[in-house]
């Protein structure tokens, strides 16, 4: 029997059922695509995963990744200008290099910057509909290697169903176009970088620490990230109580 | 990449200023936009609390209309794109499915001569401002040339409203500063830190950040860099 091959069996049944119960619910894109770049993580074995959009202004944006950590989310945005990320989204085909020691002359910003970050191999997948590319998946290794064909093809598949999320929000909310979806997925994500600027202000916490109290709070109190992202921006939200009572179980009235 | 398409716009937009000796406004922004697209007229609502609507512009009698209709209706692809924070764009306004999101709006926006209507809400996450709408009479898409030049133009508005609402005057406004719609997060993060300093909305913590930047020669992203560092902080006497 193979072990590790029966444990990565059942991880992906479990991520196959809970991307099926989400998809089926109401769901909010952004926790949507955050919960894919970290079961992307878990199941190809990768160190760090971020999920970009095209602005369609002629940029690209993270709008979910693995870790909140500031100095590794500014390793996917630097992509802006070159790197592997940019590469993928262009050519609409997976980019990826398995020794990022050898990659300076590629990618002189990127390449010594992600090394310096620890990381030695870099993966990107491209989010895809029909002819246009969307977006793409960049994943990190600490080790230098490439993605097996499996890793590939799940990692593939996995961006595929972030793309279908998108749309089947769309079907939801009538929306005509992938267009309208792209954008208010990345507003949302604006709103939840303020409201992480506002927590982390008031509770004097970091960027990590705010996005892991939107993200449990908004669970807790079953209600959409960026719901309660728009009201602990503009200031509605009691804040502390967040803190005070971050599981909040109902209880009968006294 | 995107500060090409940006720095060709804002130039349309300068140089008519400086050609017919107008201003620098969010109406301008208007003109420009109906005479580089393919539509058939542009129009620009300031949405204030509680959720009044207050038509500042339109480049034709129906976009007037429009404007209006959305002021006494409440309802239409320009409302739901304010709330939702996202565009709405439809290409073809007789269609079945917009009759029934809109009964009123869609009838009364057909009858006004209008086809197709493109939403863009002026927000940036919590900071919502306003709609800049256009309109075509004949039914269309949208070209994803179109679409990103009707982002920037709106992304424009959306600067220039914030430099109004914060008192400051639009002369010498620069339309390819440091903006809203950067990729990178710190701008966004800073903003939510500096309305909590400052005790003010996250629209009027931004022009904050954005004077500061201007009186201290800085790239607004170095002054989110250092505010999301703790190294900077927005003290309530502190004046842009």
């Amino acid at each position: 029997m193979d072990g590790v091959n029966v444990a990565r069996e059942q991880q992906l049944a479990d991520t196959f059922v809970a991307l099926a119960d989400t998809l089926v619910d109401d769901f909010d894109p952004v926790d949507f695509l955050h919960m894919l770049a970290e079961r992307c993580v878990a199941l190809l074995d990768v160190d760090a995963a971020g999920l970009m959009l095209a602005d369609q202004r002629g940029a690209l944006r993270v709008v979910a990744s693995s870790t909140e950590q500031a100095r590794l989310v500014e390793l996917f945005q630097l992509q802006n200008d070159e790197g592997p990320c940019l590469e993928c989204f262009r050519t609409g085909q997976p980019v990826a290099h398995p020794d990022l020691a050898q990659a300076e002359q590629r990618w002189p910003q990127f390449a010594p910057a992600a090394h310096g970050a620890g990381f030695a191999a870099v993966q990107a997948l491209p989010m895809r509909l029909r002819n246009e590319v969307i977006g793409a998946m960049n994943m990190f290794l600490a080790t230098p290697r490439s993605l097996d064909d499996t890793a590939l093809r799940v990692g593939q598949a996995l961006v595929d169903v972030a793309t279908i999320g998108l749309l089947h929000e769309r079907n939801l909310r009538h929306s005509e176009t992938l267009a309208e979806q792209l954008q208010t997925a990345l507003n949302s994500r604006v709103t939840i970088e303020q409201a992480k600027g506002v927590l982390a202000e008031r509770l004097q916490i970091d960027m990590d620490q705010a996005f892991a109290t939107l993200r449990d709070y908004a669970r807790s109190q079953q209600r959409r990230l960026s719901e309660l992202a728009l009201s602990v921006a503009d200031g509605s939200e009691d804040v502390i109580g967040m803190v005070q009572s971050p599981h909040r179980v109902s209880r009968p009235e006294p | 990449m995107s500060s090409g398409r940006r720095q060709r716009l804002w130039r349309l937009i300068s140089d008519r200023s400086l050609s017919e000796d107008v201003a620098i406004s969010p109406g301008l922004v208007c003109e420009v936009c109906a005479g580089t697209l393919a539509v058939t007229g542009v129009g620009l609502s300031i949405i204030s609390d509680p959720r009044r609507w207050e038509p500042v512009s339109s480049t034709t009698v129906v976009s007037a209309r429009l404007e209006e209709l959305q002021l006494t209706l409440g309802e239409g692809p320009c409302v739901d794109a304010f709330e939702s924070g996202g565009p709405v764009l439809i290409a073809d306004l007789d269609a079945d499915a917009h009759l029934a999101r809109w009964p009123a709006f869609a009838q009364a926006a057909a009858e006004a001569g209008v086809a197709a209507l493109f939403a863009f809400p002026l927000v940036s996450g919590g900071i919502r401002v306003g709609v800049l709408d256009l309109y075509r009479d004949r039914a269309g898409e949208l070209s994803s040339a179109e679409l990103a030049d009707a982002l920037v133009f709106a992304d424009l508005a959306l600067l220039m409203l914030l430099n109004t609402q914060a008192g400051e005057s639009l002369d010498g406004f620069d339309g390819t500063q440091d903006g809203l719609s950067g990729p990178r997060a710190e701008v966004y993060q800073a903003t939510g830190m500096v309305s909590v300093q400052l005790a003010v909305s996250l629209g009027e913590a931004f022009a904050r950040m954005r004077g500061y930047a201007f009186i201290h020669d800085l790239v607004l992203s170095e002054v989110a860099r250092e505010v999301v560092g703790r190294r900077l902080r927005f003290e309530p006497e502190e004046r842009a």
